[in-house]
């Protein structure tokens, strides 16, 4: 549904975007993840036609973005960074100008205004001014908007950005929602978000994607480099020669299925962490290594959050 | 069409939720109303010739104020993104925001028909005369909002963008004035051709000329279609 192969952006002689191909398919919610002023926005915006790729090609329901986004803009429901309101205007005739200017014909006007505003629980605020409205319904008739017209894709910019707890559980319930009849491509930094709602994360960065993946599948890859953490204490009877920080070192890294280890004294104990080969019984085989001799006080395989996972991207990338 | 009628009907709601609109109408009726009564007092002729003269000079400053927030409140208001990405091509875009604005100028027109009812009252004016100087009123403004549009696409700020349309209707209406220092014949003639005070003391006259109701017409477009192309640039 949404394609970009090889797509580049320059502001003059800055490249803002640089080489970015993936794609989004109808019943699928990506996360679009990374830093402020990473290019996530670009990326929205020129998706949603507002701007065009220097370079490469973005296509969109299978139109060229280049020269046919008129034909696209039917099929796209785009949510900007800053809900692109009028805040004179009550909710009910903002959502009328929007449908009247996708299109939608005067018999269905009821009846689509009335989905919409049933979708973003907008019932209460209808006939509201919008500049009376707090920032999550401001949100909500953005995101009210975006859905008009039935459109195949929805690009959503940081839809639940400035929301409160309250909202922001709503907000995901409402996007959500629309992952089985459309492709939703959000973008975000929230990173318990795109666990929470996404099939798939993108992580950028200075223009360059990163990573593409399940959350899970990002869990996994970063798995290649897990860790496993223990705590132990010096052995009653001391060490043969050398530190024992040493000594404990080579005992690790004979076991089978260690990487590398880094220990390090903390009074009378140490603290090693090791990097290990991501399958089931390493923690073990170490276990048994170490607790003959080191009283073992703690061992724990670390889990990569996601958190982990786009750190680690980000500053590698 | 149907692109077109949505951006006209947005743009009217626009200007009567703010007090821009009611204010210029409120600013151009009293001064009208005072220019109008002032001249028939003076004269003593059932004549609407002065009032149409200082009607335009009023109008050339009272309409940048209603074209400044045009394009100008969208990108402040950042709903151009919006505009930029609906399904409306940019030429219907500049359409609806031009209707929009005339109908505040036709508006404007209408309140001072109530000018024309102690003439009819108390003596016996030329009607044709009268029509004709609307007709060329209505041309003026046309070409004045389709300029103040255009400016108003071209810069981010209201102030900056009423200023400039000023200067620039000011600069045309006076630009015959240029023509003494001319010395060639092609030169003055061309400076009387883009004379926008010539062409409305035609109409004023009572003179519909195709020349001067082409004039303005031409001038609109050309400045639509740049207006258009502008915002195609964009992208």
């Amino acid at each position: 549904m949404i394609t970009l192969e090889s797509v580049s952006k320059r502001y003059g002689s800055r490249t803002v975007i640089h080489d970015l191909s993936f794609s989004v398919e109808k019943g699928e919610i990506v996360g679009f993840l990374g830093p402020n002023g990473s290019g996530k926005t670009t990326t929205l915006r020129m998706i949603a036609g507002y701007t065009t790729a220097t370079a490469g090609r973005v296509s969109v329901a299978g139109y060229d973005m280049a020269s046919q986004n008129e034909s696209a803009a039917p099929h796209i429901g785009y949510l900007p960074e800053h809900p692109p309101l009028y805040d004179t205007l009550d909710v009910t005739a903002y959502l009328r100008f929007v449908a009247k200017a996708k299109g939608v014909a005067r018999a269905e006007m009821a009846g689509e205004l009335d989905r919409v505003v049933a979708a973003c629980r907008l019932e209460d605020v209808a006939r509201r001014e919008i500049y009376k409205l707090s920032k999550g319904y401001r949100q909500r008739v953005g995101l009210a908007q975006a859905l008009l017209g039935k459109p195949q894709v929805l690009l959503l910019d940081e839809p639940t950005i400035g929301l409160d707890p309250g909202q922001l559980h709503e907000a995901r319930d409402i996007i959500r929602s629309f992952g089985a009849e459309h492709a939703v491509l959000f973008s975000t930094h929230i990173l318990s978000e795109v666990t929470m709602i996404c099939k798939r994360v993108a992580i950028i960065n200075h223009g360059r994607l990163l990573a593409i993946d399940s959350p899970s599948g990002l869990q996994r890859a970063l798995e290649q480099t897990n860790r496993v953490s223990l705590q132990v204490s010096l052995p009653p009877h001391g060490v043969s020669g050398g530190r024992p920080a040493d000594e404990l070192r080579q005992e690790l890294l004979s076991v089978d299925g260690v990487r590398t280890v880094e220990a390090e004294a903390d009074g009378d104990r140490l603290q090693v962490e090791c990097q290990i080969e991501p399958r089931d019984g390493v923690e073990a085989a170490i276990a048994r290594a170490v607790a003959p001799r080191w009283p073992l006080h703690s061992l724990g395989r670390q889990e990569p959050t996601l958190e982990n996972i786009f750190l680690q991207y980000v500053s590698e990338g | 069409m149907n692109g077109v009628l949505a951006v006209y009907q947005k743009e009217l709601r626009l200007y009567f939720r703010s007090p821009i609109a009611y204010f210029v109408m409120a600013i151009f009726l009293v001064g009208t109303g005072y220019f109008f009564t002032y001249s028939i007092f003076l004269t003593g002729n059932a004549r609407m010739t002065e009032t149409f003269h200082n009607m335009a000079i009023l109008l050339l400053l009272v309409l940048p104020v209603v074209s400044m927030r045009l394009f100008t409140s969208e990108y402040n208001g950042r709903t151009m993104e919006l505009l930029a990405t609906l399904p409306l091509r940019p030429w219907q875009i500049v359409l609806g925001k031009f209707a929009g604005s005339v109908t505040i100028l036709l508006l404007m027109t209408a309140g001072t028909l109530i000018d024309v009812v102690p003439l009819y009252l108390f003596g016996n004016p030329e009607g044709m005369t009268i029509l004709s100087g609307y007709i060329g009123f209505i041309l003026l403004g046309m070409t004045c909002l389709a300029i103040g549009q255009l400016f108003s696409a071209l810069t981010q700020n209201q102030i900056v963008a009423a200023l400039i349309t000023v200067a620039v209707l000011l600069a045309f209406w006076f630009i015959a004035n240029a023509q003494r220092f001319q010395t060639s014949y092609a030169w003055r003639n061309l400076l009387g051709y883009l004379s926008f005070s010539r062409h409305f003391e035609e109409f004023v006259q009572g003179l519909v000329r195709t020349e001067s109701v082409i004039f303005y017409l031409v001038v609109c477009a050309i400045v639509l279609v740049l207006n258009t192309s502008y915002l195609h640039w964009q992208r």
